[in-house]
């Protein structure tokens, strides 16, 4: 029965780890960049979630901020990574810029927050600290269930999106060949914004699902859990959407359970050495599945 | 000498030991994320030997070129299968390998886990100072010999290289098995500045930081990592001083998210960095073209 | 005289699309030789198989009468063959000089050699070497310049002039008069001229029948990946079936 609910427990947690995952893996599959302001996005959403409650505001309408600011901050992180070095060079792969653009800010977002709020872990006091169920002796967060629902929903439209729609269409002629996809009247420019759009409100909803569901916000919330998302996004495959959600569900679930049998370090281990092994080996991911994009760099 | 010099000479010594390391397989166009995980083998290898009290207790002169030579040959070995990996892949790759080395070492109770391990040989300057110089001037030599011309010549082009005879892999794999023992230096030589060392310094942000300082400081000539490794040194600390001297406590409190404007000012202004062959030819231009170039 | 290279039924698929069909030549030694045809035609798949970038699925490749079919890209510097490239591919953060350094890079391959300073006693005798050969294709200008700086032309020749130092038997030369005005393709003219009149055999791939005409004695025309035509440079511009081929390869383009 224990470990049937740590079972649920990695699966809650491991619902947040896929939306960033897939945040990752739509930014390298689209456009071949290795976005590492994710784990900024996520921790701003969760930092002003959490100072806009705490000044009084409905938790909903601090989420909107959060979210809000965060969709923004990615629109402007887009101009000065991608589209800059895109309309300068022509392949913004090219070079590693938009790589060393990216850290540039996370380092912004994590001082700029830090000099706000200072260090200090924060307590987020959730208003649905209680709301829970119980079903045989296992317990059921509801938050923790609202965002395992809403992230399987989420990216279940998202690949719907990319199937069915003009946009996705477009988003994904640009994955595969960005130059003809100009030539076949894709507006690059007007796309391309709409990736780091995605990006930014997948992160911003992770941040604020975490920040309700465990209760806690500090400037390094970011970096632990785009961590394990990039190892979920490597056991599905670079690129791969569906793959990112397997593999972040799965991060989740070995993260819980490994704390609850053995602690939280020696599974760094074996977890990192399988990220390698497919890496190296079977750099399509473990489940196979044909990559959107390059996928290099 | 005031402490406060001492402490950031043996700062920026440590930085461009470590910029040195990831320099040398990024001139050959491999992005190494890991730069943490050869700082921590390199680092507790010499603890371990030269610790009196829980280590071996061997000698500093015997300990530190031991630890550089292990974590050079874990690199060589990691470099087989890391160099399979190409772009992200690689940079994925090495991140994961860095990763894999802190875990061992936390679980590994014979240096301390995450309690850290204390390291009883304390060196001034007199140590680290010397070394740094050396590995600068190994750096330019290394980069004008045929061997860095090959590697340079991959970083532009590594089908060509290959078609004029460079045995591209072994040269990836000899510029990343040195990059190895530099970092393994660096991190025996940490130990014995700061007396205690602990994985937790050493995580993705520190493997972020060096990537760049070599990023910024620009792969193309050795002259980058040292002018990477001075600048974020320097940068935080002039940012320090303006914020004491001027009394707008804001310059202080501000120094590390301005240090990020401008790592993004710099790839828009200088997106090749700072030290690239043009500018040190304006630099140290001697002689003027001679202009039988006929523009097209 | 005798032949520096020989293909014997070469073929090469990709995907199932055959892009070589049964090609076979001869190169003389000595000789200048062009190879042409329409776009598509598989010349530089023909170079590329050359240079052993592609593996051929079929048939053979020898150089000075050894079968080289199995040798790797890598080595096959080292038996005497050396290329340029359709699009300029020098190293662009490269001086001049280095660049050309590279193309002795397969005569100096000893680990003496490769840990030896060039670049701090700069009075070595690659870097000598290596002028030496800039000032006599005609390019003597400062050897220190990054090589993206330099003018399309110029970087041209300086790729030519980096496969010759490595004292190719036969130097493959695709599309080397491509972009250069006509002072440009004289000099070029007259260095491969040069390099030919000291022994090197000289492959072309060429659209500029001009350049051709003027530069080789010999033609090989490939059309759809297969031999059309062979013969001098006269009887090719008179044969109907080489002009066919240009004025129905540019139908096939515009359709």
């Amino acid at each position: 029965m224990l470990i049937l609910q740590q079972l649920v427990n990695g699966l809650m947690l491991g619902s947040v780890y896929v939306m960033v995952a897939v945040a990752f893996t739509l930014t390298i599959g689209m456009l071949n960049f290795l976005n590492f302001t994710i784990p900024a996005l996520f921790m701003v959403a969760a930092m002003i979630t959490w100072a806009a409650t705490a000044a009084g505001f409905h938790w909903l309408v601090a989420a909107a901020f959060g979210m809000i600011v965060a969709i923004l901050a990615s629109l402007v992180i887009e101009r000065f990574t991608y589209r800059y070095m895109k309309a300068k060079y022509g392949d913004a792969t090219e070079h590693a810029l938009p790589l060393v653009s990216s850290l540039g800010f996370l380092i912004i977002f994590e001082h700029v927050v830090i000099m706000i709020w200072g260090t200090d872990p924060m307590t987020f006091n959730s208003p649905f600290a209680h709301a829970k169920f119980e079903i045989s002796g296992i317990i059921f967060g509801i938050p923790q269930l609202i965002s395992l629902a809403l992230s399987i929903i989420l990216v279940f439209g998202l690949s719907l999106l990319l199937k069915k729609t003009q946009l996705g269409r477009a988003l994904r002629s640009i994955a595969e060949k960005p130059d003809t996809a100009t030539l076949m009247g894709v507006d690059v420019g007007k796309i391309v914004p709409v990736v780091f759009v995605m990006t930014g409100f997948l992160c911003a909803l992770a941040g604020i699902l975490f920040t309700v569901n465990y209760q806690h916000v500090s400037p390094y919330i970011g970096d632990h859990v785009a961590t394990n998302a990039i190892a979920g996004m490597v056991i599905g495959g670079l690129g791969n959407i569906w793959g990112a959600i397997a593999g972040g569900l799965l991060i989740g679930m070995v993260e819980v359970l490994s704390i609850h049998f053995w602690g939280a370090d020696i599974i760094k281990v074996p977890v990192w050495s399988l990220m390698l092994i497919i890496l190296v080996f079977r750099p399509a991911g473990l489940f196979g599945h044909t990559q959107i994009g390059k996928g290099k760099f | 000498m005031s402490a406060y010099m001492t402490g950031i000479i043996i700062i920026l010594c440590l930085n461009i030991i470590i910029a040195y390391s990831v320099f040398l397989p990024a001139a050959a166009g491999q992005l190494n994320l890991g730069a943490a995980g050869f700082m921590i083998i390199g680092a507790y290898t010499d603890a371990y030997l030269s610790s009196a009290d829980e280590g071996l207790g061997l000698p500093i002169a015997l300990t530190i070129p031991v630890a550089a030579l292990f974590t050079g040959l874990v690199g060589f070995l990691m470099s087989f299968p890391i160099l399979r990996t190409r772009g992200v892949y690689m940079i994925l790759a090495t991140f994961a390998f860095a990763e894999i080395v802190a875990g061992i070492v936390l679980n590994m109770e014979i240096v301390g886990g995450a309690s850290g391990f204390p390291v009883t040989t304390h060196t001034e300057l007199e140590v680290l100072l010397p070394v740094t110089v050396v590995v600068v001037l190994f750096g330019f030599y290394l980069i004008s010999t045929r061997f860095g011309l090959s590697m340079r010549s991959i970083h532009d082009d590594e089908n060509v290289s290959l078609l004029f005879g460079v045995n591209t892999h072994l040269v990836k794999v000899g510029a990343f098995t040195i990059g190895a023992f530099l970092g393994g230096l660096a991190g025996a030589l940490y130990g014995h500045q700061f007396d205690y060392i602990e994985v937790q310094n050493w995580g993705i942000l520190f493997s972020i930081y060096v990537l760049l300082y070599v990023l910024i400081g620009g792969t193309q000539t050795p002259w980058g990592p040292l002018v990477g490794a001075m600048f974020f040194t320097f940068i935080p600390e002039i940012l320090r001083a303006i914020g004491d001297a001027t009394g707008i406590e804001l310059f202080t409190e501000l120094r590390f998210a301005a240090f990020g404007v401008i790592i993004v000012g710099m790839m828009v202004l200088r997106p090749e960095g700072i030290m690239t062959r043009t500018f040190l030819e304006l630099l140290f231009r001697k002689s003027i073209p001679k202009s039988n170039i006929k523009l097209s | 005289m005798s032949n520096v290279l020989n293909l014997t039924s070469v073929e090469k698929s990709f995907g199932g699309l055959k892009v070589i069909d049964n090609v076979s030549f001869n190169v003389k030694k000595g000789s200048r030789t062009a190879l042409i045809g329409p776009n598509g035609a598989g010349k530089t798949t023909i170079f590329n198989l050359l240079s052993g970038i592609y593996e051929v699925d079929s048939g053979n490749i020898s150089l000075d009468n050894n079968d080289i079919t199995q040798i790797p890209a890598r080595k096959r510097i080292n038996i005497g063959m050396s290329r340029s490239f359709q699009n300029i591919r020098l190293m662009p953060h490269l001086s001049t000089i280095e660049n050309v350094m590279l193309g002795q890079h397969h005569l100096a391959n000893s680990a003496r050699e490769n840990f030896f300073p060039l670049g701090l006693i700069k009075t070595n005798k690659w870097a000598k070497l290596a002028e030496q050969s800039l000032i006599e294709a005609g390019l003597d200008t400062y050897p220190g310049q990054v090589v993206s700086e330099l003018p399309y032309g110029v970087q041209k020749r300086i790729e030519v002039v980096r496969a010759l130092v490595s004292n190719p038997k036969l130097l493959l030369l695709d599309e080397p008069a491509a972009g250069l005005n006509s002072t440009e393709t004289k000099e070029l003219q007259i260095l491969l001229e040069k390099a030919s009149s000291s022994g090197t055999t000289l492959l072309v791939v060429e659209h500029d029948m001009n350049f051709v005409r003027n530069l080789c004695q010999h033609v090989v025309v490939l059309n759809f990946g297969r031999k059309i035509f062979e013969g001098t440079p006269d009887e090719v511009s008179r044969d109907p079936q080489v002009l066919e081929a240009y004025l129905g390869g540019n139908d096939n383009n515009a359709s």
